[in-house]
């Protein structure tokens, strides 16, 4: 009998990293979206030098939160405090397990005093309905996952378009569509623009470091608000880039983001036992892949917590939630930390050059995105020793530099020169590796976020600071 | 900004190069199909090892002619021969202009009496329809678009298996052997009980199949395949990769269409719309003339020689008699220099001066591409279609080039990028030309289609 949970699953696979490792369900897909409009080089420009317009609409889980219990229900799930959470902010919600473990993350919304909207990957939506199922809670979900990866032609429908609006000049257009200037909104705050003859609710955010903002509404309005916000930036003259989904992903090295953490679910007892139990052999959980040069055979090694992410300060320690006591222990280990790292070029271009040489080359660093899992994992060593793990990829043009995002031990310093190894030790069973050999690149230690407006200019971001 | 014509699209454009230069439509689409799905260099191992899927059902128009005059219209148009073009076989369809010059090529298949199906990019195709339509012929043709601009459905999926284990994967999911059908025969066959048909085929220069029947089936006949294919390791090829498989079967898919000139053709420009292919095409690379006529070719240059057939009467068939006689150019591979691979690589790390990104497996940016090839400082030809070969571990690019520069192992230099730091076409960043060092070598490149297994 096929396996119907992810339980089921582990027993047939015997080990969790053996299960994911081995993942035939191939590259992390942002899919629908066009793969290049331009070309990616000038849409990684435009973020930095002009305007782009993220099409969001179909890489994301939505799940609507709503009913009496709502605000209560989500705080005891996340670690975020909701003290200041008022009417139309949004937050970065994280959820960890009872041991203090991170599951994923999602921007949560505040619509209404009982109602959330939390847009994130899959793990943390999973979460959320798995202890909505399994308490008492008098609350209501509304699940809407994400697009078919690969539709193949047929017809994709959402509840909601998402669009963001980002860059130095994004503010002309704002005020454009708008028909007037935007009300000044706080970073992470909500308010309601005008787009063309459409009301719509537009978050402030900066999501490539630069101000921005995000708007969503009705599916059925996508493609009217895209010509809508096209038109008012030829209008203004202002140089507004389509991001197709090959630059998309690596905005977030400029910024900070790990969009990938594996979620902590694959071990203890109890309430995960049951959450294993719970989800299907189908879940992102079952069939998601890890990548990397980290290969054990023990899963907690690539599981992290909330302070390596650098999302401690989010933590609402007067209040009660899953993993509370867990954090309280690790609030003062020496944890590890988020630092961004950028790849010495001689050794990326011995990578790339051993593709025009016979034999079996490196593994192969596709431009400008080279992860090729749902979670990455490449070991990273100060001489011998290990010093952490590098888990998000990226090329920038605007750096000319290949970067990544790492937690690294609390005694690495900016400056420091780490290795990076890169490709997988042995075959496995990806679809998304071809067979190569490992490479050993020098990786310099640098600060998160890395771009410089993202750093300094944009210094009160959630990224920073309140969560 | 749009036109009612290309004519008239002619005429506001100061010249059809910089119209064209400057396009804003991206390169040709591949539409629809996912980009990998698995990873582009072992989905280019499949067709050299194992066994390929291409999905084919999306990026191609298909023009349906019926009618007694049917067959006609394409004798009139193509440099091919109609003799003996029976019921169930299927011939590379070429259509030149008056003077010889190719509007296009696409896969001419002989569906039943008086029923015919072209199916290729749309030059050709609109060619025939102009023809069709204003010809005075008994025919009539229909068009079912190319996905990127059709707005509803296509009317059929039309697959390709490829590679050395094509034909075990063909008798597992079809539960008998392989009938002995000729190259471009075609037969019959059942599928998961589908009904397709079958054109025998070698895109890569392997043994292989073309299959295509109603889009209904489409997955269904599509997932057999996959499944009786999974033993011998059948591979799905993405998007990106399946472009590339011309790199070492040696077809240029994009001759620039020779129609932008001429009194002859201004009748055919008029009934061209201003949204159609060749008024909207994006014409890209180093290759800079002032002459639209600069970048027309003949049959022989792109090594269609061999189809040209004077038994028949055909637009341009006294210019290809004089032609015939000395043949100027020659279609070849060229193999790139992997150090100066290196160096425009090497430039994604430093600040300041880049060269044009060369994007891999496939580097074209423009529906056309045209890159000088030189030696000794002297242009010698064009490279045409540029990508790379895991399989070769070599850039490679399809190119036409001087007869007395085409011999196997001639050292030549290809001039990549756009002069003056680059075009206004979306695909095209600032930019500084690099020169790279590249050898002639045959087309096809391809070991087993340069030796065993070579189309007519």
């Amino acid at each position: 009998m096929a396996a119907h949970n992810l339980s089921a699953v582990l027993k047939a696979h015997g080990n969790a990293v053996k299960l994911l490792r081995n993942s035939k369900i191939g590259m992390y897909v942002y899919p629908v979206v066009a793969a290049e409009f331009s070309n990616w080089r000038n849409e990684q420009v435009a973020w930095r030098k002009s305007a782009v317009l993220f099409d969001q609409t179909h890489h994301m889980d939505e799940l609507i939160v709503e009913g009496p219990d709502a605000a209560a229900f989500l705080e005891h799930v996340a670690i975020n405090s909701f003290a200041n959470f008022d009417l139309n902010r949004a937050k970065h919600f994280v959820p960890v397990t009872p041991a203090g473990h991170v599951i994923g993350d999602m921007i949560i919304f505040r619509e209404r005093e009982d109602k959330f909207v939390l847009v994130g990957r899959a793990p943390t939506a999973n979460w959320v309905k798995f202890q909505q199922a399994t308490a008492k809670w008098n609350v209501r979900l509304t699940h809407d996952p994400r697009s078919d990866s690969r539709p193949d032609g047929r017809a994709i429908y959402r509840t909601h378009y998402r669009f963001q609006i980002q860059g130095p000049e994004a503010n002309k257009i704002f005020d454009k569509i708008n028909g007037g200037p935007v009300p000044d909104v706080k970073f992470f705050h909500v308010d309601w623009i005008k787009i063309g003859s459409r009301r719509v609710q537009a978050l402030r955010h900066g999501m490539a470091g630069a101000p921005g903002l995000e708007v969503w509404g009705p599916y059925a309005d996508k493609h009217y608000i895209q010509s809508t916000i096209l038109e008012a930036a030829r209008e203004v003259g202002v140089d507004l880039h389509l991001v197709g989904t090959r630059a998309y992903s690596t905005n977030t090295l400029e910024s900070g983001w790990i969009p990938s953490p594996l979620p902590a679910i694959y071990t203890g007892g109890g309430m995960l036992q049951e959450y294993r139990d719970w989800l299907g052999a189908d879940s992102y959980e079952a069939i998601g892949s890890i990548g990397g040069s980290l290969a054990t055979d023990d899963i907690e090694e690539y599981y992290v917590n909330p302070f390596e992410l650098g999302y401690g300060f989010y933590i609402g320690w007067k209040t009660d939630f899953i993993g509370k006591d867990a954090l309280t222990k690790l609030k003062d280990a020496n944890n590890r930390k988020k630092v961004t790292l950028e790849w010495n070029r001689d050794d990326l271009l011995k990578v790339v050059a051993s593709s025009f040489e016979e034999g079996v080359p490196y593994k192969w660093i596709d431009f400008p995105q080279p992860n090729y899992a749902s979670t990455n994992a490449d070991v990273l060593l100060s001489g011998n020793k290990p010093a952490g793990i590098s888990m998000f990829n990226g090329y920038s043009f605007n750096e000319r530099c290949m970067l990544s995002l790492a937690v690294v031990n609390d005694d690495v310093q900016i400056g420091d020169q780490l290795t990076l190894v890169w490709g997988e030790p042995q075959t496995t069973g990806k679809t998304s590796t071809e067979p190569h050999r490992q490479a050993e690149i020098r990786v310099r230690v640098s600060p998160t976020p890395y771009a410089r407006e993202a750093r300094e200019s944009y210094a009160a971001s959630w990224r920073t600071k309140g969560g | 900004m749009s036109h009612q014509n290309l004519e008239e699209a002619l005429k506001a454009a100061k010249n059809p190069v910089e119209m064209l230069r400057n396009s804003q439509i991206g390169p040709y689409a591949f539409p629809v199909v996912p980009s990998e799905f698995t990873n582009w260099r072992d989905e280019q191992r499949s067709w050299r090892e194992t066994c390929a899927l291409f999905d084919q059902s999306h990026h191609m128009t298909d023009l349906y002619v019926e009618g007694p005059d049917a067959l006609k219209v394409f004798s009139a148009l193509g440099i091919n021969t109609f003799n003996n073009f029976r019921v169930d076989t299927a011939k590379q369809f070429v259509a030149c202009n008056h003077d010889g010059y190719v509007i296009g090529d696409a896969i001419l298949f002989h569906l039943a009496p008086n029923s015919f199906v072209l199916v290729g990019r749309p030059p050709a195709l609109n060619w025939v329809q102009y023809n069709v339509e204003t010809g005075g012929y008994n025919a009539r043709a229909e068009r079912d678009e190319r996905s990127f601009v059709n707005t509803g459905t296509r009317r059929v999926y039309r697959y390709q298996v490829q590679g050395p284990n094509a034909k075990k994967v063909m008798e597992k999911v079809t539960g008998k052997p392989v009938p002995d059908i000729k190259f471009f025969h075609m037969d019959t066959f059942d599928i998961a009980g589908c009904k397709v048909r079958a054109l025998r085929h070698g895109m890569v220069g392997q043994p292989g199949w073309e299959i295509f029947g109603p889009r209904a089936d489409g997955d269904r006949v599509r997932d057999a395949i996959v499944e009786a294919g999974r033993e011998f390791g059948i591979r799905k090829v993405g998007a990106r990769t399946y472009p590339t498989s011309t790199l070492e079967s040696g077809w240029i898919p994009s001759p620039l269409p020779a129609v932008y000139t001429g009194e002859r053709t201004k009748p055919y420009r008029e009934w061209l719309k201003g949204t159609s292919y060749e008024a909207t095409a994006s014409l890209g690379g180093s290759f800079v003339a002032k002459n639209i006529e600069s970048y027309y070719l003949t049959p022989y240059d792109l090594g269609y020689g061999g189809f040209v057939r004077f038994d028949h009467d055909f637009v341009g068939r006294a210019a290809l008699e004089k032609i015939a006689k000395k043949p100027k150019r020659q279609k070849v591979t060229l193999v790139w220099n992997g150090d100066d691979v290196d160096k425009v690589f090497s430039r994604l790390f430093h600040a300041g001066k880049f060269s044009k990104y060369i994007d891999l497996p496939l580097a074209n940016y423009a529906t056309l591409s045209f890159d000088k090839v030189v030696k000794g400082g002297k242009p010698i030809g064009f490279s045409m279609y540029t990508g790379y070969s895991f399989n070769e571990r070599s850039m490679l690019s399809l190119a036409v080039v001087d007869v007395k520069h085409a011999k196997p192992g001639t050292k030549v230099a290809v001039v990549w990028g756009e002069d003056g730091g680059g075009t206004k076409k979306p695909t095209v960043e600032r930019h500084n030309q690099a020169t790279i060092r590249a050898t002639v070598q045959p087309a096809p490149y391809g070991e087993t289609a340069r030796t065993a297994y070579r189309p007519k």
